[in-house]
């Protein structure tokens, strides 16, 4: 058959093809990766060597030793407020647009669509102030605060998408069975709606953890600070020490990645849903 | 008097939270930036901050890179994104594995981490892809790519393209699973070949993701900031500066918090006449 052997060869040439953007969409964080294991002679080795011809640890034991487990903590603890945070704050509001009809519903809609699109930058210097003049710069709750106009219109839109999806027949068969509104909410809607609460809090956190602008020019002290801002100042010296530099790169990518990969099905359905209606 | 039906009343205290602490967050931080624009130094009313960053020949240069570092990084994420999404939908075996390396790599990875692994394969000296394009002999001798404008311009979009691309695959590749099979069925049946089903079917079925992921690459790629700051800083000079690297400049560089503000103020009415623009087609297309 003529045509079944197009088709055959149209899948031929999409794995070809996929392969070719796989390896070159992935060469970028190889090279990342052997760079850790390479020693500094042979990073700095003319002509490049494309693997290391000696693996070497000395970098990880480096960007240990000038103290990235503190920033790890850091960065855990500031992740881990704003998702909850933006979660506590968010939830009601996006099962209220969700499920009821009221007045103002639309342009409040509006304004959590609006404020996804809101540059970070236009709002760093008047935050900084905000925090200067309540005394939480430099704390990691004064942080969190700043991501909270950024994470929270993004955890009500995934949020929403999901409640939608739950029929409204269910509330109404728990309330017949002399359930009030509120224990609908935690007993049948909270429960189904868990993973879609869990991979916008991961989204959320994940936001946090790789986020520079802020944590660099909001946190002052060394002890305060996150991991980009850690890795930052590595770019700023006049000679920038890749070996560490990488290492540490490398350490900060895992969790997300290993992340990213077993929930990239709900991240999808939450981004995508934040542009389509009802 | 308003009166307010039970649900209502339930709604509104769900909202209250949101209204209290997000909405007048931002309310606040608003009115901070037009209040900081609108005076001098010593605190007085004026409007020199708007006159003069306007008048700055920075302003001019900051806006070309703008608007080139937007045009290029959604074109190209654009293209890339849809060119993945179609070759993913076309298999079956595999596509979580390709997936995985395509779209969901460049996207876990932290946006300063994408910043030095581009900053270091891009040195003139060292760099892996100076190496490359002389292996395959595209260049005679090695390019200090961030030491020239418009060479540096280029190294910063080709490193947004690549951290950004995926998630209009990802959108792309949601609103392909999406469309029917029957639809292609029948123009089989109807002896359509393949570009007519892409012209006739793929597109117009995707118009409604292509409109959205448009829009949001576009806000996404003015507002993003850590890339050229790791890569490059806004420089040579201000040869990749943008809006937002500017807007950072001025305020934690500079310390002209006036003109920072003023600045800010610009850059947020862009942003909300392209994000009303993006929301009434949304209305439009719901009508």
């Amino acid at each position: 058959m003529k045509r079944s052997q197009r088709k055959k060869m149209y899948k031929i040439l999409s794995y070809f093809l996929l392969t070719l953007i796989a390896i070159i969409i992935a060469f970028p964080f190889y090279w990342l990766i052997i760079t850790s294991f390479k020693t500094y002679p042979e990073i700095y080795q003319y002509p490049l060597t494309y693997y290391p011809h000696t693996v070497t640890f000395e970098h990880f034991k480096e960007i240990l030793r000038l103290g990235m487990g503190q920033y790890f903590v850091n960065s855990i603890i500031v992740s881990l407020g704003t998702s909850l945070l933006s979660l506590i704050i968010g939830i009601f509001p996006a099962y209220a647009f969700a499920k009821f009809s009221f007045r103002g519903e639309k342009s409040l809609l509006t304004s959590v669509l609006l404020f996804q699109m809101f540059p970070m930058v236009i709002f760093l210097l008047p935050m900084f102030n905000l925090l200067k003049n309540t005394g939480l710069i430099n704390t990691h709750f004064g942080l969190m605060l700043s991501y909270l106009p950024f994470t929270t219109p993004i955890t009500i839109v995934f949020l929403r998408s999901f409640f939608i999806e739950i029929p409204k027949s269910l509330e109404e068969a728990a309330m017949i069975d002399g359930c009030s509104l509120t224990q609908a909410f935690f007993k049948i809607i909270f429960p189904i709606t868990l993973p879609g609460i869990a991979s916008v809090g991961t989204y959320t956190f994940l936001f946090s953890w790789s986020e520079l602008l802020y944590s660099m020019s909001l946190l002052l002290s060394k002890s305060k600070q996150t991991i980009p801002t850690f890795l930052s100042l590595f770019v700023g010296q006049y000679q920038t020490r890749w070996g560490p530099l990488f290492a540490g790169s490398f350490l900060a990518t895992i969790p997300p990645l290993i992340v990213f990969i077993f929930l990239q099905r709900y991240f999808i359905k939450g981004l995508t849903s934040g542009s389509v209606k009802e | 008097m308003l009166k307010l039906s039970k649900t209502e009343r339930t709604a509104y205290k769900m909202i209250l939270p949101y209204v209290l602490i997000i909405v007048a967050l931002i309310i606040i931080l608003l009115s901070s930036n037009v209040y900081l624009s609108f005076i001098d130094d010593q605190g007085n009313l004026t409007f020199s901050n708007y006159v003069e960053v306007i008048k700055d020949p920075v302003f001019l240069i900051m806006l070309k890179n703008t608007v080139i570092w937007t045009i290029f990084s959604v074109a190209g994420q654009l293209l890339l994104g849809l060119l993945v999404a179609i070759l993913l939908n076309q298999i079956k075996k595999g596509e979580v594995i390709y997936r995985s390396i395509i779209l969901i790599l460049p996207w876990a990875t932290l946006d300063i981490v994408a910043g030095v692994t581009w900053k270091w394969m891009f040195n003139d000296m060292y760099g892996v892809i100076n190496d490359l394009l002389m292996k395959f002999g595209f260049i005679s001798d090695y390019i200090s790519w961030l030491a020239y404008p418009n060479l540096a311009l280029t190294a910063v979009i080709i490193a947004n393209i690549w951290k950004g691309f995926s998630l209009s695959g990802l959108f792309f590749l949601a609103g392909l699973q999406a469309i029917p099979n029957q639809l292609y069925e029948a123009a089989e049946i109807d002896g359509a070949n393949a570009f007519q089903k892409f012209t006739h079917i793929t597109i117009p079925q995707l118009k409604p993701i292509l409109t959205t992921t448009l829009m949001f690459t576009t806000i996404w790629t003015i507002n993003y900031f850590p890339l050229i700051y790791t890569m490059t800083g806004g420089g040579p000079g201000y040869g990749t500066e943008t809006f937002v690297t500017y807007i950072y400049r001025i305020s934690f560089k500079f310390l002209d918090y006036n003109k920072a503000a003023a600045l800010s103020n610009i850059l947020f009415v862009i942003i909300l006449f392209i994000s009303l623009l993006y929301l009434r087609s949304l209305a439009k297309e719901d009508a």
